[in-house]
Formats: structure tokens, sequence, C-alpha cells
């Protein structure tokens, strides 16, 4: 007898998921949830202890000592000369803004867009943002060399009667770090108000105090409310296009100068994606050491959260390589005897190995790895994409700075760029990123319990036929 | 006329608070007189309120202005204290404008958001106040005022409709 239907999956082969899996339909009491952020930030154990402690030397070494040496010495005992004067300084530094781009933008538009699977997660994002911002400026402050006159970067006059130039990109650069460092900091305490009120209700000590005063006697009443999420939403919506002009004006820097391999009217938005490419790979990093490390975590942060990074990811990473090919076969088809020397440069030079190894991090593997479900809702496995794609963004711009200012168009100048001092502070700047984590980890709720909360509210399980379908209400 | 008392009624679910609002309409608490204070935000349409007014967009919107006046300034006031002739091009561009008027412009319209939201919420504040820290554990409040020789019309209405408990309001410190 003839079937009428397509072959059957075998029994239970597409069994509906069990909705506890996820974490808006795992309800837990607000007054759990708020122990369990408690315990987590209490808990301490000698591993903990021991990983800050080397952090905290690595940073006192690595970092502070090493800027002494290199204010001490000057700016020769880096590698940079004639004619990279841009080197790992100015990579970390769009490095680092890079990373702290993803923090907000997660935030931000997942908030205006209303997208549930934020809300355990937009706080360590937030504070990605905030901390990745200090470790941007502290390269700023690296490669001035003389740091103590950075105050020329006021419009005020100096000694020697010079003024800085609003028209300059570097300028436009000060200004929107600036902004952006301030609005992201505020856009981080705003959600941490109630949170931090929640913290004064259930500690003692110097912890109240401290909360005390961070919670600004924040009780909850209908305007204290009103109040907060209006200011939440201007900064969610305002944040977006600010997120967007900072890394603009950082591929500016670049772009404005009329040099072989940065002069392209397509760096902005390739910067910005490129930008989102590395923080969100961050982010992935970042939750998968808070959940595997911290107690209580897993609970909020699931595996249904690392499916919507990975998706996330995976796109960002398909924008990336469209806006990349673009600016590359611009380049390549335009002729330019300049640019080709360039692009040979990088593809055939002395450090050929950089520019497949970014193409393999930043195209390759997550092509490969994030089109799996099962393999973007396993947080190591995730993390791993992270941490190769952050590879992959660093070599990128160390081949767009260092690298390609090894060529311009005086052949008699041309000299690779031999880093120094910089690795040493570059270790730096990745512990003291790290040990800030750790530190925030301790004292600042990670997992926003209100916004948890609120989602519970909105989320129910309707039944429809023989099946149990989420369904969220607008209680927002 | 007698004196009015404040009490603190604690529900544990959005359902009766809202219920319990309703009551208190009903036995002729005015809108005014009554505050609810809960662990997260609730839309007041649920609780059958009408919802806070706030300030903070027009005091975003006033710092959007200011920040604009600082990036014009920045633009084009400071090539006027010192003008800087940079390869031949204007001292007074537009393209070049837009950017840091944006950029102050975006600064003023959240940093004075930032400050609309304290100054709208009375914060920092750290006098006593009525406050209980179990509506951080998602017990919702209702503070209200009634007459002094009617609160035990008003408690056991309440607590009829389900509150935990009515009891006198009691400034604490937070």
């Amino acid at each position: 007898m003839s079937s009428i239907a397509k072959p059957l999956a075998l029994p239970h082969a597409e069994e509906q998921e069990d909705p506890r899996e996820q974490l808006m339909h795992d309800p837990r009491s607000r007054g759990e949830m708020n122990d369990m952020v408690m315990e987590s930030m209490h808990s301490t154990t000698w591993k903990y202890w021991t990983v800050t402690g080397i952090l905290a030397v690595i940073v006192v070494v690595c970092l502070f000592y090493a800027w002494y040496y290199l204010i001490m010495q000057g700016l020769g005992v880096a590698g940079v000369n004639r004619p990279v004067y841009w080197g790992i300084f100015l990579v970390e530094v769009v490095f680092w803004i890079g990373i702290s781009h993803a923090g907000t933008f997660i935030s931000a538009i997942l908030r205006v867009l209303k997208v549930e699977g934020r809300r355990p997660f937009t706080r360590a994002a937030e504070l990605m943002t905030t901390f990745g911002l200090v470790q941007a400026g502290i390269s700023v402050f690296l490669h001035m060399g003389r740091v103590w006159l950075s105050y020329w970067l006021i419009p005020f006059p100096n000694e020697r009667g010079l003024w800085p130039d609003f028209h300059s990109p570097l300028m436009w650069d000060f200004m929107a770090i600036s902004t952006y460092l301030l609005s992201s900091t505020m856009y981080l305490f705003l959600p941490l108000i109630p949170d931090m009120a929640m913290a004064r209700d259930r500690s003692t000590g110097w912890r109240k105090a401290a909360y005390r005063i961070l919670a600004i006697g924040f009780r909850g009443t209908e305007g204290e409310w009103k109040n907060l999420i209006t200011a939440m939403n201007i900064f969610a919506f305002a944040i977006i296009p600010v997120m967007f002009s900072v890394h603009t004006i950082v591929s500016w820097d670049f772009a404005m100068a009329s040099r072989p391999g940065w002069s392209s009217s397509v760096f902005g938005p390739y910067f910005v994606i490129g930008a989102l490419h590395s923080g969100m790979a961050a982010v992935a990093i970042v939750l998968f050491l808070i959940r595997s490390t911290m107690k209580n975590m897993k609970y909020f942060l699931r595996p249904e959260h690392f499916d919507l990074l990975g998706k996330l990811m995976l796109m960002v990473s398909m924008a990336w390589a469209y806006f990349y090919f673009n600016d590359y076969i611009v380049s390549w088809y335009g002729g330019d005897k300049w640019e080709k020397i360039v692009q040979e440069f990088t593809e055939k030079g002395p450090l050929w190995y950089l520019w497949y190894a970014m193409l393999f991090f930043n195209i390759v593997v997550p092509f490969a790895v994030l089109w799996n479900k099962k393999w973007r809702q396993t947080p190591w496995l995730l993390a791993i994409v992270g941490l190769l794609i952050n590879a992959g963004m660093w070599l990128e711009r160390y081949i767009i700075i260092p690298e390609t200012l090894t060529i311009n168009r005086m052949p008699f100048t041309w000299r690779l760029y031999v880093p120094g001092v910089e690795i040493v502070l570059t270790i730096g700047n990745f512990a003291f990123f790290f040990l800030l984590y750790m530190l925030a980890s301790r004292f600042l709720p990670l997992i926003p319990v209100w916004e948890v909360q609120e989602g519970h509210e909105s989320h129910t399980l309707r039944k429809i036929g023989k099946a149990s379908i989420p369904t969220l209400s607008d209680m927002e | 006329m007698s004196d009015l008392t404040m009490l603190l009624a604690v529900f544990e679910d959005i359902e009766p608070a809202s219920g319990g609002i309703e009551k208190l309409r009903d036995l002729g608490v005015a809108d005014d007189q009554m505050n609810v204070i809960s662990g997260i935000p609730i839309k007041a349409t649920i609780l059958g309120r009408r919802s806070a007014l706030t300030r903070v967009p027009a005091i975003a919107m006033t710092g959007a202005v200011l920040g604009m006046l600082l990036g014009l300034f920045l633009i084009y006031g400071t090539p006027f204290l010192f003008p800087l002739n940079v390869g031949g091009q204007p001292i007074y561009p537009v393209p070049q404008g837009i950017i840091i008027t944006f950029e102050m412009t975006m600064l003023g319209l959240m940093g004075f958001a930032f400050i609309g939201m304290f100054v709208d919420s009375g914060f920092p504040s750290y006098t006593p106040k009525e406050y209980i820290p179990e509506i951080s554990d998602g017990k919702i409040a209702i503070l209200f005022r009634c007459p002094d020789n009617e609160q035990k019309k008003f408690i056991d209405a309440l607590k009829k409709l389900g509150a935990e408990s009515v009891e006198l309001a009691e400034a604490r410190q937070l």
C-alpha cells in the first residue's frame, strides 16, 4: 500500500523541547533569585584569590612598571620608528574600542527590539564596555608618550601657544570616545540602581554602606520607576547612533589620510562591523567564564542565551566578510600602484601568515561552527570561537595599522615594525581588563535580577493542540 | 476633620494589589494619596492607575540643545578665537561641524537624561523613608493615607483582598 505522506521521523525524534529549559519558563521566586545572585557575589574560593592575585601582579609589573619604564626611557623603547609611528598601542586602542562596542550595542538594540533573551546578560555585556574603554583610554595615553601633556587636548592655550584643532579627525576621536565612555558608564549605572537597592536590603557592614550610597535612595515607587525606565529608553535609542559614530570616527583616523591601504570610503561601516564582530565574540567569552566560574550562574545563563549570541556572531561574521571583500575588491580592481604594493605586501610579504590567519579566524571558523544549533548552544565551544575571532580581529588591526604603515610612497623609508615594550604592555592591558572584571564580579550583581523577574511575569505557556507554546505578554 | 495616617499594605502579587488599589479608591482615597512600591516596573494600566508624570524627556531635550550649542561653539567658536589654517581647508566648514555638533548633542541628551532622572526622583536621598526590604523580594506595597479614626476599616478591607500585612508606615533608614 502506498504512503500518502513523506516518510515520518522516528518516534520521539522531534519531541517538543521542555520549556523549562528556557529561563523565562523556569521561574523562581524573586527572593530566591536575589539570594542566588548575592551568594554568587559572596562566594570567593582560594582559586578566585589566586587568579586575582596573579592578575594583580601582572598588572603591576606589565602595565604600571612597564609604563613607568616607558616614561623614563622615552618612546624609543617601543618599536615605533619611521615610517611606522603607530604601533601596537594604536592596535590596542582600536581593539578595545571594538570590544566595548558590542556590550552597549547588545544591551541597547535588544532592549529597543524587546528581545527577551537579553535579560540575564545585558549587565555582563555593559560592564565589558566600560572596562574595555578603560583599556582603550590607557592605550591612548601609552601612545602619547608624554602623558603629562595630555591636557593639550583641552581647548586652552598651552605654553607654546598651541590650540587643539576641532577640524582634525584625532580631535573628533577624542570627543567621540569621551562621549561614549561617559554615556556607556551612565547607561551601565541606570539599570544597576534597582539591583543596588536589592543588594542594600540584604547586606551588612561595609557592603551595606557602599550599596546604600550606590542605590541613591531608590525604593521602587511609581515615579521612580517611570523616571528610570524613561531615562533607560532615551539611552537605549541614543547610544546606538553614538556607538556607530565612535567606530566610524576611529576609522576616519585612518581613512582621512590619503595613504595606500587606508583611504577608503567603506572604512566607516567596515570598522563598525569589525567592532561588533570582536565585541560579540568577547561577550561569549565573558559569559562562558561567568557561567563556569561563578556560583548559581548556570540557572541564569543557559544554552538558549549562547544560541542567541551565536546567531548574532554568525550574522556579524558574514557582514564583516562582505565589508572586507568590498574594501579589498575595490582596491584590487582600481589598479593604483601603491594600493597594489600594499596588498601584495600583506598577502605575500614577510608577514603573509597574519593575513591568512585573520581570514581563517574571522570567516572560516565562525562559518564552520555557528551554523549548528547544538554547537552554538555549547558554551565552551562558543567561547573558543569567540577567542579565535578576537585573535583574528586583533590581527586585522595589526595588519591595518603597523603593517600597512610599513609601505608608503617613499620606498627608501620602508621598514618593518618590530614591537618592543608594547608586547609587555599589551599583556598588562589584557590582565587589567580581566582583573577589573574579577573584582566587579564580587561587588556588582552581574545579573539584573529585576529584569529577569519582569521577564518571568511576562511569559506564560499556552496549550495549543497537544503542545504547550511559550507565550509572551507585553508588560514593558 | 480627623488627622491622616500613613499605612503600608503589602501584597504577594500584582493581582490582589490592583484589587487593593481599586478598593482604596472606593473607600475615598484619592489617587495622589497613594503610591505603589514594587521590585519591578509595573505598567500603570495593569494596576488601574494613571501613569506617573515624568520630566525626564523635557530635561533631556534641554540637554540636547545645550550640547548642540556647545558643539557649535567648539567647531565654529574656537576657530574664531584662534583661526588654524590647515591644508587650505575652510575655517568654518559644515561637514566637520556636523561631527562635533552631533557628539555634543548626544552627550547633552544622555547626560541630562541621567541628571533628569536624579532631579525628578529626588535622588540621591539618604533620609529615612517608608519602605520594607521585602519589596525587593518581589512583594508589592501600597503606601496610602487614610483618616486616623478609620484605620481599622481600611486594614480589614485590604486584608480581605489578600494583603499580607497592613501596618502603620514607618520611615526607616534604607
